[in-house]
C-alpha cells in the first residue's frame, strides 16, 4: 500500500520528450471564492489518459497558446482519473487569460510534475496540516487520500488560514472531513462582521493545538514562503524535528524537468527535488533573502 | 628506430597537407565540420569548409576584460586558445523551437518538435572544452528527463580535440584539474609542431577517420617536439584557483561582504554567462502568426543576470546585483557539485576575459577565502 | 473550588504548566474559577481592569473599537491562553476588550496579588514573566504576519518594518 503514495516518475516515452503537452478540455469550472477557481481537465487522448496518474503534492504544467505556460498543482482526489482539478488564482497573465476560458475549451497539460508529500511517512503517525490561502489546494489531494485510508494514520489535524471568511477555499467539504476524522481549525487575518471563527494567524493554531504528539507527528505546510517559515519555527518550537516537517515551495519554471535553471534554491531544484520538499533539506537556504 | 606503434603509444604523425584532406573526409562521412575561424576580431566557432578557415597565423591575447588578435611569428594553424564561444552553441543551440500549437476544430494539437538531424565534427576542441561538454552531459543527459535536441546532437558529434601549445593569462585549467591535456572524451586529438601534427585515435570512429588521412608512426623526435609544445602550456599557466573544500566555503559564505563589494562591480550584464561553456539557463518564449492559430515555443539562452529570471508574481526573488552575482558564482563553483557531481567550472577563463569591467572568478574565490568565516 | 483542584487545573494549562508547583499552590489559594457565557464581555477595550486571565476552556476574541467600525476582532484565544497582560504589566488599563465567543470557563487572578507573589518569590516571578514575554512575543510575531497581509492579491506595500 505504502508504495502507493509514491511520486509518479515520468514513462519513458515522456521522459525523452520533456515538451510534449498533451490536449486537455474544460469539463467543469467552479468558482471557489473570489478570484479562484477550480477547473477539471480530461484529456482527449486514451492512450495519455490511461496513463496519467499523479501523487498528491505533484503539479502539472498548463498551457495556453500564445499567453504561456504555468506550473499547477493538483488539488482533486488522486482516485478521480476521469478530470483532474487545478484550483487557481488568477494572478497575471496566464491565469487571467486562462480565467477567459470555459467548459469545452482546450489548453495544454504537462505531467506530472515534481515530488509528492510523504503518505507512507504518515502511516501510524498523527498528521498536522499546516496552510494559507491558495496552499491548501495542494494538500487537497493528501487530504482526501489520509481520509480514505483513515484508519492508518494517528490524529488528523488541519490548520488552515486565509485572510478572511470569504477567502476559504473548499469550505463546503469542511464538515465532510470533521465527519470522516479529520479536526478541522480555520483561521482568518481579517475578522468580518459575523465571523466566530478564530482570528489570528495560522501559526497561532498551531502554538494552540492541544491533541497532538510532538515525537510521532508528521507535519505537512503550503503557503506564502513567509508563513512557512514562521510555521516551521512554531513546529520545531514545539517539539517537532526538521525531518518530520515537509514543505512545498514555489519558483519561478520554465521547463519543470530540472533543464532551465530558474527554479533554483542553492543546491536544489524545486521542480525535480521539490516542490514538496523534508525541511532539513532546505532549511540552510530558505532563510537566505534572494538566494 | 622503434616506432611509436612498438613503443605501445598510437601516436601518429601528419604533415599539414594530410591534415588539410581532414574536411574532405569528414564531409564524405556526412559531417558538418565545425572549428575555429576569425569573424569581427575575434576566434569563433563557425562553419569551416576547409584550412584555409582557420586562423593561421593568428594568437590571442586575453586579460580581465581584455581579448586582442595579434599576428603569430609563424604560420600556426591552432596557435590561440579560446575565444567567446564555445561547443554549446551547437549542442544546446541559443534558440530552438521545442514544441508547436495547432488550433484545429477540436480544440488545440500540441507536438513536440523532434530535434532536426544534425551530425557535427568539432574541430579544435581543448582540453576545458572536452571537460565542458562532459559538465553539459551531465546536466542535459543522465535523466530521468533528457533534452532531446542536445541529445541527438551529441550522440552524433565527432570530437576532434587540439592540445594546447600555449597558454592565455586567464586561462586556470591546471586548477581545475581539467587540462592542458586532452585526455578522455575525444575521437582524435592533435598536437600541432612543426610542419604537422601528432594525432592520435581514441575511439573507433575516430580511427577510422585517422585511418582515411594519410599518416606516418610518429618518430621519437616529432613525439618528443609534441611533449615539448603541450608542456609550453602547462608553463605558461599563471592563473590559480584554490578549491580545497569550495563548497562548503560558499554554501557557508551566502552572506560575506564580498557579495556586497563585487556586486558594486557587476553591470549584471549576462557576458559571463553566455560565454561560459557549461551555464545551461534557458527561457521558453510564445510566438504565434498573425491569427494566433500557430504557435511555436522558442526555447533561448537566459542567464541568471537577468533581472525577471527568477520572476514570481508579486517580484523578483533575486533583486539585486549581489543575489544574483552570488547565485552565478555559487551555482558554478559549489551547488554544482550537489546537482551534478563535479565542478561547474572548467577553468577556461573565458568570463574573466569578457567581462567587461574585468571581474575575475578566481580572485573573488580567494577573497571569499582569505577571511572566510 | 478548592485551591489544591484550582492548582490541578494550573498544572494542566499550558501558560502556567512550567510553573513551579509550590508557586502554581500560591497563585491558586489566589485565584477563582469563572465562567463566562457566549456573548459575556470579561473586560472592555480602554476600561481599568485589575485581573489576568487563564483560559481553561472554549475560546475569547480580543477586539479594539474603532469609531466608525464597532468592535474589530484582532485575535482569538483558546484553551491554555493568556488574557489581560494589561492588568499585570501596564497600568490596568486594556488595550483591547476581551469577550466570550463560545461558553468558556477562565481562571481570574488578581494582577496585584500576582506582583506581590513576584515580588515575594523572584524566582517564580522570573518564570511567570518568561511565560509571558514567551506569549506577547508569539502575538507580535501573529500580528507582524498579519501586517504583511500575505494572501492579498497584490503584495502588500505596508512597511514590512516595526519596531521591536
Ligand atoms: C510547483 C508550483 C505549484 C503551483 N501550484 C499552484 C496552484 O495549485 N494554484 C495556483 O493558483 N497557483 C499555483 N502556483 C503558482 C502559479 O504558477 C503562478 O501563480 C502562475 O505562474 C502565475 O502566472 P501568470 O502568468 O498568471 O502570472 P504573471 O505574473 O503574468 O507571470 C508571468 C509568468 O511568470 C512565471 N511565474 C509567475 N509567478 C510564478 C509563480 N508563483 N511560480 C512559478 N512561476 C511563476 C510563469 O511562467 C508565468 O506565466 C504554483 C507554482 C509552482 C511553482
Ligand atoms: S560578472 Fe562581469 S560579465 Fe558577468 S554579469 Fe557581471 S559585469 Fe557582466
Amino acid at each position: 500500500m505504502s508504495d502507493g503514495y509514491a511520486s509518479r516518475m515520468p514513462t519513458p516515452e515522456a521522459a525523452a520528450r520533456p515538451w510534449q503537452t498533451h490536449t486537455v478540455a474544460i469539463r467543469d469550472v467552479r468558482r471557489e471564492v473570489e478570484g479562484v477557481s477550480t477547473y477539471d481537465l480530461a484529456f482527449l487522448d486514451d492512450t495519455v489518459r490511461e496513463a496519467y496518474r499523479f501523487a498528491p503534492g505533484q503539479f502539472n504544467m498548463l498551457y495556453l497558446p500564445g499567453a504561456g505556460e504555468i506550473a499547477i498543482s493538483v488539488s482533486d482526489d488522486p482516485r478521480n482519473t476521469e478530470a483532474y482539478g487545478h484550483t487557481i488564482r488568477v494572478a497575471g497573465n496566464v491565469t487571467r487569460t486562462l480565467a477567459g476560458l470555459g467548459v469545452g475549451e482546450t489548453l495544454g497539460l504537462r505531467g506530472p510534475f515534481g515530488t509528492s508529500w510523504p503518505l507512507s511517512e504518515c502511516i501510524g503517525r498523527d498528521v498536522v496540516i499546516v496552510c494559507g490561502g491558495i496552499g491548501l489546494a495542494p494538500l487537497r489531494p493528501a487530504i482526501c487520500t489520509l481520509l480514505q485510508d483513515r484508519q492508518q494514520f494517528g490524529r488528523l489535524n488541519l490548520l488552515y488560514g486565509a485572510r478572511s471568511s470569504d477567502t476559504l477555499l473548499f469550505e463546503r467539504e469542511y464538515d465532510d472531513w470533521s465527519r470522516q476524522g479529520m479536526d478541522v481549525q480555520t483561521t482568518v487575518d481579517r475578522s468580518s462582521p459575523g465571523w466566530l471563527g478564530n482570528v489570528g494567524v495560522v501559526t497561532l493554531l498551531l502554538d494552540q493545538l492541544p491533541s497532538f504528539d510532538p515525537h510521532n507527528t508528521v507535519l505537512m505546510c503550503c503557503g506564502p514562503e513567509v508563513m512557512m517559515k514562521f510555521t516551521v519555527m512554531a513546529a520545531l518550537n514545539s517539539g517537532l524535528s526538521e525531518q518530520q516537517i515537509w514543505v512545498s515551495m514555489e519558483r519561478n519554471m520554465q521547463c519543470a524537468v530540472g533543464l532551465c535553471g530558474h527554479c533554483q534554491l542553492g543546491p536544489t531544484f524545486i521542480c525535480k527535488d521539490g516542490p514538496v520538499f523534508r525541511y532539513d533539506k532546505i532549511a540552510p537556504f530558505i532563510d537566505v533573502e534572494g538566494l | 628506430m622503434a616506432t611509436a606503434t612498438e613503443m605501445g603509444t598510437n601516436e601518429r604523425f601528419l604533415t599539414e597537407a594530410a591534415f588539410a584532406r581532414i574536411f574532405e573526409v569528414l564531409e564524405s562521412q556526412g559531417f558538418t565540420v565545425v572549428g575555429p575561424t576569425i569573424d569581427q576580431e575575434a576566434i569563433v566557432y563557425d562553419r569551416i569548409r576547409s584550412v584555409d578557415d582557420l586562423p593561421r597565423g593568428w594568437t590571442d591575447e586575453q586579460a580581465p576584460g581584455q581579448y586582442r588578435l595579434q599576428r603569430r611569428d609563424d604560420e600556426a594553424l591552432f596557435g590561440y586558445v579560446v575565444g567567446p564561444h564555445s561547443w554549446k552553441r551547437f549542442l544546446f543551440p541559443p534558440q530552438a523551437t521545442v514544441s508547436k500549437a495547432d488550433k484545429t476544430e477540436t480544440g488545440w494539437q500540441f507536438q513536440a518538435v523532434e530535434p532536426e538531424p544534425a551530425k557535427f565534427a568539432f574541430l579544435g576542441v581543448r582540453a576545458c572544452e572536452l571537460a565542458a561538454i562532459r559538465v553539459q552531459d551531465r546536466v542535459f543527459m543522465p535523466g530521468p528527463y533528457v533534452d532531446p535536441i542536445y541529445q541527438q546532437r551529441r550522440d552524433n558529434a565527432l570530437l576532434i580535440a587540439v592540445n594546447c601549445t600555449q597558454a592565455a593569462r586567464t586561462c586556470f585549467c591546471t586548477s581545475m584539474e581539467t587540462g592542458p591535456k586532452c585526455t578522455s572524451g575525444y575521437d582524435l586529438a592533435l598536437t600541432e609542431i612543426a610542419n604537422g601534427f601528432i594525432i592520435e585515435a581514441a575511439t573507433a570512429e575516430g580511427a577510422e577517420i585517422l585511418s582515411a588521412l594519410e599518416s606516418d608512426d610518429a618518430s621519437i623526435q616529432q613525439r618528443q617536439a609534441g611533449q615539448t609544445a603541450r608542456q609550453q602550456a602547462v608553463d605558461q599557466i599563471e592563473r590559480r584557483m584554490d578549491t580545497t573544500d569550495i563548497r562548503d566555503l560558499f554554501l557557508s559564505n551566502l552572506e560575506h561582504p564580498r557579495w556586497d563589494d563585487v556586486a558594486s562591480r557587476c553591470l549584471s550584464c549576462t557576458n559571463c554567462t553566455m560565454v561560459c561553456p557549461t551555464c545551461f539557463c534557458s527561457s521558453v518564449e510564445e510566438v504565434s502568426d498573425l491569427t494566433g492559430d500557430h504557435v511555436e515555443r522558442q526555447r533561448q539562452w537566459d542567464s541568471c543576470f537577468n533581472v525577471d529570471f527568477s520572476y514570481m508574481n508579486g517580484g523578483n526573488v533575486r533583486d539585486n546585483t549581489r543575489s544574483r552575482y552570488r547565485q552565478w558564482l555559487t551555482h558554478k563553483l559549489a551547488s554544482w557539485i550537489d546537482q551534478f557531481g563535479s565542478s561547474g567550472c572548467v577553468g577556461c577563463g573565458r568570463c574573466i576575459t569578457w567581462c567587461p569591467v574585468g571581474i575575475d572568478l578566481t580572485e573573488e574565490v580567494a577573497a571569499i577565502r582569505g577571511d572566510a568565516t | 473550588m478548592e485551591a489544591d483542584q484550582l492548582r490541578f487545573i494550573l498544572q494542566e494549562l499550558r501558560f502556567s504548566a512550567v510553573l513551579p508547583v509550590e508557586g502554581l499552590g500560591r497563585l491558586a489559594e489566589e485565584s477563582t474559577v469563572r465562567r463566562v457565557a457566549a456573548g459575556e464581555v470579561v473586560f472592555r477595550d480602554g476600561s481599568t481592569n485589575n485581573n489576568l486571565y487563564l483560559i481553561r476552556s472554549g475560546r475569547l476574541a480580543l477586539e479594539m473599537n474603532v469609531p466608525g467600525r464597532g468592535a474589530v476582532r484582532i485575535l482569538t484565544l483558546g484553551a491554555g491562553e493568556m488574557v489581560g497582560w494589561s492588568a499585570l504589566l501596564g497600568q490596568g488599563k486594556m488595550t483591547a476588550g476581551a469577550i466570550a465567543i463560545e461558553d468558556s470557563d477562565v481562571v481570574v487572578a488578581s494582577a496585584d496579588r500576582l506582583r506581590e507573589l513576584c515580588e515575594a518569590d523572584r524566582d517564580f516571578g522570573f518564570l511567570l514573566m518568561r511565560q509571558m514575554a514567551d506569549a506577547l512575543s508569539k502575538r507580535l510575531v501573529a500580528t507582524r504576519l498579519q501586517l504583511l497581509d500575505l494572501f492579498a492579491d497584490a503584495p502588500s506595500l505596508i512597511p514590512t518594518q516595526q519596531a521591536d
